[in-house]
This record gives C-alpha cells, sequence and structure tokens, in this order.
C-alpha cells in the first residue's frame, strides 16, 4: 500500500469536488429544462448573457475609472481619511444601486400600498447626503490634523478600490 | 491585442486584487451563497413537499428566522459578489485567453458561474419588491439556478484549491513588511501587486499603464520619465541608496492600507445595505429600516398586506352574507356559518406571518383550532387536509397541509387577528394560521377543508 501524501489528497480532493460540482450543476439544468418552457428558457439565456456583458463591458470598466480617480484624488490624503473616503463611495454607490431599483419598482405601480411604503428617493437622497457629509467631516479633519502635524509624512497615492 | 491585454491588466494591478483577495472575499460570499441555498432549498420543500416528507412547527418562528435569513444573506451577497468580481477583473483578460481544452471549460463554468450568481441576486432583489420586468417564471428559475450556482461553487473550489489552500491564512500571504507574496507554483491568474508600476521605481512601465499611474501619481513625477518612460537619473540614484529594507517596508505600508480601504468599503457596504433593509423581517434592524420593502405594523389589523382581496377576485364572494365553510370528513361533511364557527369556540396563538418575500411579522390571532373543526367531522387530527380558497385563480388557490399541523393546537382557522375582526385584505371571513411555514400557505378566504388521507 502507497502513502497518500498531502499531494495525492490534494489532487483526490479537487476530482471530487470537480465531478461533484458538474453534478450538480448537470441537475440544475435538468430542474431548469423540466420546469420551465423552452420559450421562457431562451428570455432568460438572453438575460444571463447581458447581465455578464453589463457587469463585465460596462460595471468593470466605470468601477476601475472610479478607483484611478479616487487614487489621484487621495494622493495627498492620510490613510484613514482614504479609507473613510473608500468607504463611503462603496457604500453610497452599493445602496445607490438597490435603492434605484426599489424607486423604479416602485414608479411601475405596487400591487397594495404595504409594498414599498417609503418615500425612497427622499430617503436615499438624505442618507447619500450623510455620507457626503462624513466625506466632508473626515476631509477637513484630516487636512487641520495634517497641519497640525506638518511634519508627519503624509500617505502617498497608496490604494485602489 | 497581446499586448492590449497585458496592459490592460498592468491597469487592474493592486493589492486587492491578489489570490489571498479572492480567497478571503470568496469565503464570505460562498458563506452567503451557502446560508442562501439551504434556506432556500428548505422554503422550497415547505411549498413542494414530498409526499412522505414531515416538517417542524417548532420553534413557531422557524420559517420567518430561516426566509429572513435567505432575504439578508441574499442582500449580502450584492456587495460581495461584486467585490469578489472586483477583485478577479484581471484574471477576465488573461493572456492567453485560452490554454487548452480543460482551461476552456473551466474560463466557460466560470461565466456560468457569474452569470448565474448576477441574475440571481438581482432577479431575488427584485423580487422582494413584487417586481418582474423579466420573460421568465421567477420561482422555477430561482430554484434551477441556485443548483447551477453551488454545483459552480463547487467545481470552482476544486479548480482552485491549491490557490486556496495556498492563501487560506493570513500569514501565509504577506511577508514581514506586509507585502503580499506571489507564489507561480498554484497557478493564480492574478497579477503581482508588488509589480504594479509605481512611476518613481525602475518597474515603471511605459504605454498606457504608465501614464495612467503618472496620471494618478501626478506632481509626484519625476520630470525624465515623462519623456522616455524611464525614470530620471538622480531618482534611479536615490532609490538605489534607499536601503532595501526601507523600500520594503513602504510598499508592505502601501499595500496594507490599500487592504484596509478595501476591507472597509466591503464592510461598510455590506453592513449597510443589511442594516438599512433587514428591519423587514428582524425585530433588532426594525429601527433601522430606511430601504426595506417593507414596514412592519403597517397595513390592516397592523399588518402588511400581499394579495388584496380585489387582486385575488374574492371582494363579492368573501363578503356575502351566505359564506360558509365546508369541512368534509372522511366520514361526514358540515357546513358553518362565521356565527357558527365563532360558537365552537376560539383559541389565541401568537403566531409570525412568514413572506416568501423575506418580510415577517409576530401577530396575534384568534380562531377555532384545525383539531377541533376535524374533531366535528369525527376525523382524527392526524390527516392531510386540503383547503380550498374563494381566490377564482392563482397558484395558492388549493393548499395541502401534513398531519403536524393539523393535527398542531395552535393550527386555527383564524377569524381574529391583533384584537380585530379579521380584515377582509387578511383573509375574511376566515382564514388558515400554522406555524413554521411560508405566507403563501397560511391560505386567505377560505371555503373549504377536506381530509384527503
Amino acid at each position: 500500500m502507497s502513502t497518500t501524501g498531502p499531494e495525492q489528497r490534494l489532487r483526490t480532493a479537487r476530482i471530487v469536488l470537480a465531478v461533484v460540482g458538474v453534478v450538480v450543476i448537470a441537475f440544475g439544468a435538468w430542474v431548469l429544462v423540466t420546469s420551465v418552457r423552452p420559450d421562457r428558457i431562451g428570455g432568460l439565456v438572453v438575460w444571463l448573457i447581458a447581465a455578464v456583458v453589463l457587469h463585465d463591458a460596462v460595471l468593470s470598466p466605470f468601477v476601475l475609472a472610479v478607483g484611478a480617480g479616487l487614487r489621484r484624488a487621495g494622493r495627498r490624503l492620510r490613510a484613514w481619511v482614504l479609507v473613510v473616503v473608500q468607504a463611503a463611495v462603496v457604500l453610497g454607490s452599493v445602496l445607490a444601486l438597490v435603492v434605484v431599483a426599489e424607486i423604479v419598482a416602485k414608479s411601475e405601480g405596487t400591487k397594495n400600498p404595504t409594498v414599498l411604503p417609503f418615500d425612497y428617493t427622499a430617503r436615499l437622497l438624505v442618507v447619500e447626503g450623510v455620507l457626503i457629509a462624513v466625506v466632508v467631516v473626515a476631509l477637513v479633519v484630516g487636512a487641520v490634523t495634517a497641519r497640525r502635524r506638518a511634519d508627519e509624512p503624509v500617505v502617498a497615492a497608496t490604494t485602489s478600490p | 491585442v497581446q499586448r492590449l491585454l497585458s496592459e490592460a491588466r498592468g491597469v487592474m494591478a493592486s493589492p486587492n486584487r491578489t489570490a489571498r483577495s479572492a480567497v478571503v472575499t470568496g469565503r464570505l460570499l460562498g458563506i452567503a451563497f451557502l446560508v442562501c441555498f439551504a434556506t432556500g432549498v428548505y422554503s422550497h420543500l415547505l411549498q413542494e413537499p414530498p409526499g412522505w416528507m414531515r416538517f417542524p412547527t417548532r420553534p413557531v418562528q422557524l420559517y420567518q428566522v430561516t426566509q429572513g435569513l435567505h432575504i439578508t444573506a441574499g442582500i449580502a451577497a450584492i456587495p460581495l459578489l461584486l467585490a469578489k468580481l472586483n477583485v478577479v477583473m484581471p484574471a477576465l483578460l488573461q493572456t492567453p485567453p485560452v490554454r487548452g481544452v480543460l482551461h476552456l471549460l473551466e474560463r466557460l463554468s466560470i461565466a456560468v458561474f457569474v452569470t448565474s450568481a448576477l441574475i440571481q441576486v438581482v432577479t431575488g432583489l427584485l423580487n422582494t419588491f413584487q417586481w418582474y420586468p423579466w420573460p421568465f417564471p421567477f420561482r422555477q428559475v430561482h430554484n434551477a439556478l441556485a443548483y447551477v450556482i453551488i454545483g459552480s461553487l463547487v467545481l470552482h473550489i476544486g479548480t482552485k484549491l491549491r490557490i486556496i489552500t495556498r492563501y487560506w491564512r493570513s500569514r501565509d500571504s504577506y511577508d514581514e513588511h506586509g507585502r503580499f507574496v506571489p507564489d507561480a507554483t498554484v497557478g493564480s491568474d492574478l497579477p503581482d501587486p508588488g509589480r504594479e508600476a509605481r512611476p518613481d521605481s525602475d518597474a515603471s512601465p511605459r504605454g498606457l499603464v504608465g501614464r495612467l499611474h503618472r496620471w494618478i501619481d501626478g506632481a509626484d513625477v519625476p520630470r525624465a520619465s515623462r519623456a522616455d518612460g524611464r525614470p530620471a537619473e538622480h531618482a534611479e540614484h536615490a532609490e538605489r541608496a534607499e536601503p532595501v529594507g526601507q523600500e520594503a517596508e513602504a510598499e508592505g505600508g502601501r499595500q496594507r492600507i490599500a487592504r484596509r480601504g478595501f476591507i472597509a468599503g466591503v464592510t461598510a457596504a455590506t453592513a449597510g445595505v443589511v442594516v438599512l433593509t433587514a428591519g423587514q423581517s428582524s425585530v433588532l434592524a426594525e429601527p433601522f429600516n430606511v430601504f426595506g420593502p417593507r414596514q412592519r405594523h403597517i397595513g390592516q389589523n397592523g399588518l402588511p398586506v400581499n394579495r388584496t382581496a380585489r387582486a385575488a377576485g374574492v371582494l363579492a364572494t368573501a363578503t356575502a352574507a351566505d359564506w360558509a365553510l365546508t369541512v368534509a370528513g372522511p366520514a361526514i361533511s358540515r357546513t358553518f356559518s362565521r356565527a357558527e364557527l365563532v360558537a365552537l369556540g376560539q383559541t389565541e396563538a401568537r403566531l409570525p406571518i412568514s413572506c416568501v418575500e423575506g418580510w415577517s411579522q409576530m401577530a396575534t390571532w384568534k380562531g377555532v383550532p384545525m383539531r377541533a373543526l376535524l374533531a366535528a367531522v369525527q376525523s382524527d387530527p392526524d390527516v392531510h387536509v386540503r383547503v380550498t380558497s374563494l381566490e377564482r385563480h392563482g397558484g395558492y388557490r388549493i393548499m395541502e397541509m401534513g398531519p403536524e399541523y393539523t393535527a398542531d393546537p395552535t393550527t386555527l382557522v383564524a377569524l381574529e387577528l391583533n384584537g380585530e375582526k379579521l380584515d377582509l385584505e387578511h383573509g375574511f371571513p376566515a382564514r388558515i394560521i400554522a406555524a413554521g411555514r411560508p405566507g403563501v400557505l397560511q391560505t386567505k378566504w377560505i371555503e373549504r377543508i377536506e381530509v384527503i388521507a
């Protein structure tokens, strides 16, 4: 009997995972074709392709550009200020994505007044306003403390979100 | 094209686009997906159970918790998925694009994984808004894609296992200065952030990447490097004179701050979307329900409504004076007017209404126990029943219920809700309420209960 080294175990694990994965994917495909009418699967395929194209060709380059812009704008910022600004920008963007969908859904009309009961536009503006205020406060505090400790080095262009 | 791809990869190179970042974000996203999958399958089985299957009815909040988790983990998966895709962005433009049949299959499987995951979280989110702008049925596709995603996840872990084990622990991923340690032997498709060009270093590349980094770093650029892409002589000297350890320390510090910024962003986004929406299904998050698609305690009887009486087409039939509930036992059949139901004696139960769309709320119900109704037609309590609603159409017009619910003393034909007469929107004259079931099975406006086994 040969001993099984870590390399052998890794290989076995990879093969088992790959086989199980493919079987489960195939099961999902079977569930799909047995529960969804063929003409509607066509619509799904269009949506699947559109999703990956939208993400990879529109959203990703946009995020990359914003990231580069942040790096340029942030090159003179202290590290903690940059971290706060980044967190606010990312949170603000994700909230906007989710809540804009909610606003559109509400404008399409809801089935009763207890579905989407809030004024999501006003609430989004308030929350984004708070985030902008946080960014401004961080920038101001960062600038003031930087001036006080002028001899301390600032962190130059450090990061990409 | 090859040069363009590699330049674009250079633009994307970042301390946050390493194999370690991919492992860290992948772990979190994997957990979110597994929670969604487990709770989703449970919800699906509750709605379409195999005949032999029985479900727990205690704790009564069980489904409220599992479905609340399902929606919350799904919402958390949105920023986590975006973060994960951002981390692995350079792999999209790897050169050569295809290295062989296995590599092609792996890339195709990742394409399926990514697009299924995107569609799953987007349609799942919009479903909580009851908005369906797509040309396919939501529930069936959501169910099928769940298996495609979990299968893809398992397959993905298999194909990347070498990278995952190599970078599982932080201490194996960074050197003593905090710099990412690239390992060419594990086959990561992500560029080394140490090679991420800095304009004031020897590694400064020409072309697009160099220009971009010079734009980013602005005034810090030594003048000569703009002319020929090589650092100016004095900069070169300055760097050579600098002790290597200090340079490594600076690079480590730079990477560490970049990682902190990224983690802060992802944490803020995930915590933000969860905290500001989870109030629709969690008491703890109720005060922070800023963006939840539902708000507790609004609506008739102080409870939100899903399907209205008008939508169900029961405005006339549910308010008809001659409404009566038929209960058909194995031997005899009886009909009860609402007054006769009240006369049977009412029991109070505290049970949550928990919607598949994630919102839920505890409520106080008063009505006739199912057991008592079954006894009135000389039936055992441990039976399967079929309940029919006055609804004209809809997938939930007919509902079946197993013995674990019929025998449960808290399962009611409810006549009152939160201390008032049951409102028409909540199922007047009578509705079902049982522990641990999705809201769509708490049938409203019932007209017939029939023992079927």
